[in-house]
């Protein structure tokens, strides 16, 4: 084998890919050739220094994995009734998700009798009482963070055309899912919050389980459910349910239209 | 369904899954989500997994689908592995017990290594990920990607001569200190 056979080779010489005719005349080149001999041995320096660049994963990362796999392993196997693991996925979610939207609730909200059938009930009176902190704008870092995650389901839609101004938004955990929280309120008072995170839709109690919207109580409020483009949807309000349905059909198409694009 | 035997499978491949998700992804926020996603996933076809065939393989598999149909989707993702100004000193702590060889090159500017590679065309990186950072074979590489074994040898072969070439200097270092 030449110099130049053996270098045209090397990466399959490292990687025991050769034949065995191949592999006994590169070996038998190296042997005698000092430049070759450096060459190989570029190579596995460089294989060396690759391996030790490897990003192990965060705690942070190794905990959301887990939870959700464990999440969904027991909603699995205990379908279709929702398992307790499952259950528990999204009472966290719920409650967190409901801490951001106690931003509409504050004064404003008539807290709704918790059905015990009913975690998200359940988690929307246990966090009741939070007072509204005001939302603001998130800092240039969270919001490319936010647009990494969920592209163009990040930004604050424009409700304008439903007697909605906007008053704030920001990133949010919920649960440990980065979410892109927006609160408007009209000149009634009236407060919608909407949040979009990416993930799978919870179950809603009356069995829907497809992308199609969904629309849950909260006593006299009513969230709207919706996923597109693998980023889940919801939209909650003290508004009247009609206004709420337009907005969240209108939100629901563009943001499949937003995912076919 | 079982979710002991999914675990058992699957746990031990988390950091190989994040680390190929960090280089696809090029941010820790969406390399995250691509795990999480990819466990999900995972789980939900666990039935058709082989038991004894390689479940790291299977997994990257999954996790390269994943973000070609759904996260680069027109999308330009970022080229840089790290965000500026985002220090994670996670990075700094490798995973494995390190050999002899990597031993010799653990003082080495790893952040250098990362930024030469997340600089490959996304082909040649993935092809570098998985068979020289997370060690699948040229097969099971080929297997993850959809095309021929040739085809991994090829963009690997380019990718280490380009590799090579940037990282010089810092091969050099180990060629006169340490081995």
């Amino acid at each position: 084998m030449t110099c130049e056979g053996l270098q045209a080779r090397l990466t399959a010489f490292s990687l025991g890919e050769l034949g065995p005719d191949e592999l006994q005349e590169a070996r038998a080149h190296i042997a005698v050739c000092d430049d070759c001999a450096s060459r190989v041995l570029l190579d596995r320096q460089l294989t060396a220094l690759l391996r030790v660049s490897a990003v192990p994963a965060p705690e942070e990362t190794r905990a959301a994995v887990l939870t959700a796999v464990r999440a969904e392993a027991g909603r699995r196997t205990h379908a279709p009734a929702g398992g307790p693991g499952r259950r528990r996925h999204w009472i966290a979610l719920a409650a967190a998700l409901l801490a951001a939207a106690a931003v509409v609730a504050a004064a404003l909200l008539v807290v709704p009798a918790p059905s015990p059938a009913s975690p998200l009930a359940a988690a929307w009176s246990s966090y009741h009482h939070l007072g509204r902190n005001g939302l603001g704008t998130p800092s240039e870092a969270e919001a490319d963070r936010l647009f990494a995650v969920l592209g163009r389901a990040s930004r604050t839609p424009d409700l304008a055309g439903f007697g909605l101004r906007k008053d704030g938004w920001a990133a949010r955990n919920l649960a440990g899912h980065l979410a892109a929280v927006a609160e408007y309120r009209d000149a009634e008072g009236g407060r919608v919050t909407l949040m979009r995170w990416r993930g799978v839709l919870p179950p809603m109690p009356n069995g829907s389980d497809g992308d199609e919207l969904a629309a849950y109580h909260w006593g006299r409020h009513t969230s709207y459910w919706w996923r597109a483009d693998g980023v889940v949807w919801c939209l909650v309000g003290t508004i009247d349910q009609d206004r709420l349905y337009r907005i969240a059909e209108h939100l629901g198409g563009e943001s499949k239209a937003d995912g076919l694009g | 369904m079982d979710p002991e035997g999914f675990e058992a499978a699957t746990v031990p491949h988390m950091n190989a899954l994040y680390d190929a998700a960090m280089r696809l992804a090029g941010n820790h926020a969406t390399a995250q989500d691509l795990t999480q996603e990819t466990y999900l996933r995972a789980l939900r076809s666990f039935g058709t997994f082989q038991p004894g065939s390689n479940a790291r393989a299977w997994l990257l598999r999954i996790q390269y689908n994943l973000f070609c149909t759904q996260y680069r989707r027109g999308r330009r993702m970022p080229l840089m592995l790290l965000d500026e100004g985002e220090a994670d000193p996670s990075l700094d702590l490798p995973s494995h017990e390190p050999g002899p060889e990597e031993q010799a090159v653990r003082e080495l500017d790893r952040e250098a290594v990362r930024r030469a590679v997340a600089r490959l065309p996304e082909d040649f990186r993935m092809a570098v990920t998985l068979v020289d950072i997370n060690g699948l074979s040229c097969a099971e590489a080929a297997d993850v990607m959809g095309v021929p074994r040739g085809t991994i040898l090829s963009r690997l072969h380019r990718a280490r001569r380009r590799l090579e070439a940037i990282l010089l200097p810092e091969l050099g270092r180990v060629q006169a200190d340490d081995l």
